[in-house]
This record gives structure tokens, sequence and C-alpha cells, in this order.
């Protein structure tokens, strides 16, 4: 893994991680968890790990994030499929956690 | 288990001990009425297949004096000056090592008798043969605390006692073998089971020792409640093999799903039980995220992380038509106990011996870079380490279950004051009035 796609996936999971951690509803934050497992299932055990310190609590601003931090994977040799298929974790995701 | 295995052998002696007039119910002579249907031959064949019954007995009773006091060195010291124990157990090496009679064969023991009386031997020998394995598996001298030594040895004293009491009742059969020294035999039984019955017995030995190993349950899925206790059920056995880091996480996240809904199901039924599963959503929630950055190769967990998203799934899925009973919630809570148990043996053994690590990101010098500060580099670390010391503190406070004393089964202490009283029977003389109401 090269750095760059490391700490595009590092990002991506920061993100998600911190949507589980703010989602208003359990089955979100479910769901967000299931993102994250999807994340690591897919690198197996080459992923970096989470950098708590940065993301913001506004949802919005850390789904954008995340979801391009996502997309951003395909460039750096991750399977297409797999990244629309957690793409779309991502949004059912979402959708339980709109009010 | 020993408590089930001792409980049979004890309910067949007790229906031996209560019968006499041995040669009649061997197909001897008896009453007028009732006709002679055995040749003495055959007696004595039937005798012979007893001594073959009652010498597994008398194995399984050196066993259990074995298993619950250690062997002493006897060279040098007479048998005047030893503790009743080991005068017991030297005499029924004895009585065994001068018994002709062979053992029994597996054929025999699986066989249904004729005869009731070989019938009910038959099965005390089955009992005898069984228990030998508690010995291997947990009802041992190490395992086992002084009171429930004191158990196990009474209870070898008390089956000693009652063979020899049949022993006298059978002298009448042809060509029988009468135990070696008898009298001594029953003597040291006598004393061992007095000493040892001073104390307060500890029926709890009776959960202990083997016990079958739980299985899969292949079962198409059950509809409703049932499916869900299925599939904790199988949860829990696949969880037998370590599983992997990511394996845990997803196991962990089926916990937390199920207990919240079962949670919700179980507040108009049992509002304590939901308050306890409520509890424990909130517990898989912090350990879901203190194990974001748990990581390890090491194990086989694919089955049991199928197993889990099955039952999450079929939890989230769960339409109650109708009313829970309290008895599956009850059953359920007692898989989660089992389960968290289980998981809290996992995530020590990963973390003490490293089989599950930590990933962390650990800023580092370096003279090239700004700041002489390179960031983003990530390392492995053991879990109890600095950087991570939330994970054992919840796995030790709120996810091992509080261990419970263990509680004796019901009908233990009734089934051995109905054994000594089977011993100490005599039968009711000829034209003496029974103490009971009749017609």
């Amino acid at each position: 893994m090269l750095l760059a796609h490391a700490l595009t996936l590092a990002e991506a999971r920061s993100y998600v991680a911190a949507l589980a951690d703010v989602a208003r509803t359990f089955d979100a934050s479910v769901e967000y968890e299931r993102v994250l497992l999807q994340l690591d299932f897919i690198h197996g055990d080459d992923t970096p790990a989470l950098d708590t310190a940065g993301p913001t609590d506004d949802r919005e601003t850390l789904y954008s994030v995340a979801s391009s931090a996502i997309e951003e994977l395909h460039d750096h040799g991750v399977d297409g499929l797999q990244v629309e298929l957690v793409l779309d974790m991502l949004e059912v995701a979402r959708d339980k956690d709109l009010p | 288990m020993y408590g089930e295995n001792t409980g049979q052998l004890r309910a067949e002696l007790t229906t031996l001990l209560r019968q006499h007039r041995i040669q009649q119910r061997l197909g001897g002579k008896g009453i007028h009425t009732v006709p002679e249907t055995t040749t003495i031959a055959e007696r004595e064949e039937l005798g012979h297949q007893i001594s073959r019954f009652r010498r597994t007995v008398l194995v399984w009773c050196l066993q259990a004096v074995n298993a619950s006091s250690p062997t002493a060195d006897l060279e040098g010291t007479s048998l005047r000056t030893c503790q009743p124990v080991e005068e017991l157990r030297y005499r029924l090496a004895t009585a065994i090592e001068a018994s002709s009679a062979g053992t029994t064969s597996l054929d025999e023991l699986t066989a249904s008798q004729g005869f009731p009386i070989v019938e009910t031997w038959r099965l005390a020998a089955k009992a005898a043969a069984l228990g030998e394995h508690d010995f291997g598996a947990g009802v041992g001298y190490v395992q086992l605390n002084d009171d429930q030594c004191l158990t196990v040895l009474k209870d070898a004293a008390e089956v000693v006692r009652a063979l020899v009491a049949l022993d006298r009742r059978y002298e009448g059969i042809p060509d029988w073998e009468r135990l070696n020294e008898q009298g001594r035999l029953g003597r040291a039984a006598e004393v061992c089971a007095a000493s040892s019955g001073y104390g307060e017995p500890n029926y709890t030995v009776d959960l202990r020792g083997w016990r079958p190993p739980p299985k899969l349950t292949r079962d198409p899925v059950l509809p409703g409640l049932d499916g869900i206790l299925q599939g904790e059920h199988n949860l829990l056995v696949t969880l037998m093999n370590f599983p992997n880091a990511h394996s845990m996480r997803v196991v962990l996240e089926s916990q937390l799903i199920v207990s919240r809904e079962m949670a919700s199901h179980a507040r108009d039924v049992d509002p304590e039980l939901a308050e306890k599963w409520q509890q424990r959503t909130d517990t898989y929630t912090l350990l879901i995220q203190e194990t974001r950055d748990v990581r390890g190769l090491l194990g086989n967990g694919g089955a049991a992380a199928g197993q889990a998203a099955m039952v999450a799934a079929r939890t989230q899925s769960l339409d109650l038509d109708h009313p829970i009973d309290g008895t599956p919630l009850r059953q359920l809570d007692r898989l989660f106990t089992q389960i968290d148990s289980r998981l809290a043996e996992v995530i020590e053994r990963g973390t003490s011996q490293n089989l599950y690590l930590l990933r962390v990101k650990l800023p580092r010098l370096s003279h090239k870079s700004e700041g002489l500060i390179r960031p983003a580099r990530t390392r492995y670390t053991p879990i109890d380490s600095r950087a991570q010391n939330a994970l054992i503190p919840i796995v030790r406070s709120r996810l091992r279950p509080q261990p419970e004393p263990p509680r004796a089964p019901k009908d233990a202490g009734q089934s051995r004051s109905a054994f000594e009283a089977a011993i100490t029977h005599r039968p009711t003389p000829r034209g003496a009035t029974p103490d009971v109401p009749s017609l």
C-alpha cells in the first residue's frame, strides 16, 4: 500500500467512525459501523489507524468527506464494484440517520 | 456429569438392595406356585455375569477413592496407623485383584438382559463405566475443594457398603464368588463413610465431570424467538474456535444489535431483564468503539462471523405477533451470559498473547522533514499498552459476567439419603403388620 492510498483509507475510516459516533439513531450508528467493517474487510490487515483528532461534528460535512475519500480509493487500485458497494452502504446508513 | 452418573448408580443399587429371595429372581426355586425356570448351570452363569458387573462398580469405587484423596506412600506403614481412606483403598484394590470375574465387555454393557435383577446390575455397571469419564474431567483432587473431596469419598464408601450387603445376600447363588475379605472391606467402608460424613456435604460436585460438547443445531431455522435462540446457540458453539480480530468485531456488532432489539421486545414482559440487556447494549457499544483499530490475523472466526451476521439479521426482522413467554427470555439471557463470558476470554487471551494488536500512529523524529517530526507512521502495539488502556477495563468490569456460586441440584441430598436408607433396610418379617395404611 502506497502512502497516498494509506492516507486516503485513513481519512475514510476516520470520517466513517466519526459518523458512527455522532449518529442520531442507533440503527444509523450500526450501519456506519458496518461500513467500517466492510472497508476493513476489503483491505484485510493492511489498514491504517483512525485519526480521531481532526474530524468535525457536522454530519453533512463528515458524510461528504467520507464519501469522497471512499470514491478516491478507486484511484488507488481498489476494485470499483467494492467501492460502489461501500458507497451504497454509506448511503443506507445516512438514510437511517436523517431526522 | 458426576451427579447424573452417581445418581443412576445409587438408584440401581437401591433397587437391588430392596430385592430379596435372589434365587427366585434368577429363576430358581421359590414358593410352590412359581416353578423353577433355570437350571443350576444357568444360574451359575448369571452369577458370573453379575460378578463381572460388580467388578466394574468396584473399579469405579477405587477410582473415586483415588480421585478424592492423593495416594499415600504406604512403605513402612502398617494399615493400623493409616487413615481410613488408605485402608479402604487397600481393601478395594485387594478385592479387585482377587476377583476372578473378568472385565465386562461392551456388548454385555449395552445389551439388555432378560432377568430384571441382572438388567439392574447392568445399568449399575453402565453408570459406573460412564462415571469413569468424570474423574478425568473436573472430578479430581486438584480441581475439588476439601468438602467436595469428602463428598466423593463418602459416595464411594456408601457404594462399597451396598456391594458388601448385596454380596452377603447373593451367597446362595451356585458358584458365587464372595468379595475378598468381605468383612474387612465392609468395615473399612463404614469407617470411611462415617469419618468423611462429619462435615457439611458439598453436593456442588454433582455439577462437575464430563459432559458432551455442545454441537451445532443444523435443523431448519425456527420461526420467531426460537430462531434467535438457535442462532445464539450456534454462535456460542462456533466461538469455541478463536476468532481473528475482524470476525471478533463482527460478533460484537451482532451482539449489540441482538441485545438492543431483544431489550425492546422484553420491556413489557420482564422490565428487569430488559434493563439488563440495555446495559449489555451499552457495553457492546463501548467495545465496538474501542476495537476499531484492533487487528489480528491469527484465528479462525469465519463460522462465528457467519452465525453472528445471521442471528443479527433474524433479530432485526423479528416480528412477534403474540406475547412473549418468560421462559425463552431466560434461556436467551443464559446464552447471553455464556457468550459474554466466552468473548471476555477471547479478548483477554488475544490481548495477553498478542494475538490482537493495536494500530497506532506514532510520530517520529526525522531530520528531513520540517520541525524534525514525520507524522502518520503506523505501528502495532500491544493492546494493554499506554496507547490503549480502555478495552481491558471494559471487558473485566462490564463484559465478564459476575461469577455465581454453584448451586447443588435439588435432588442431590435426597438421592443419597434414600440410598443410605436402602443400605440399612431390612425386610419386613413374615406376619408383621406394615406401618402404612391398608385396606
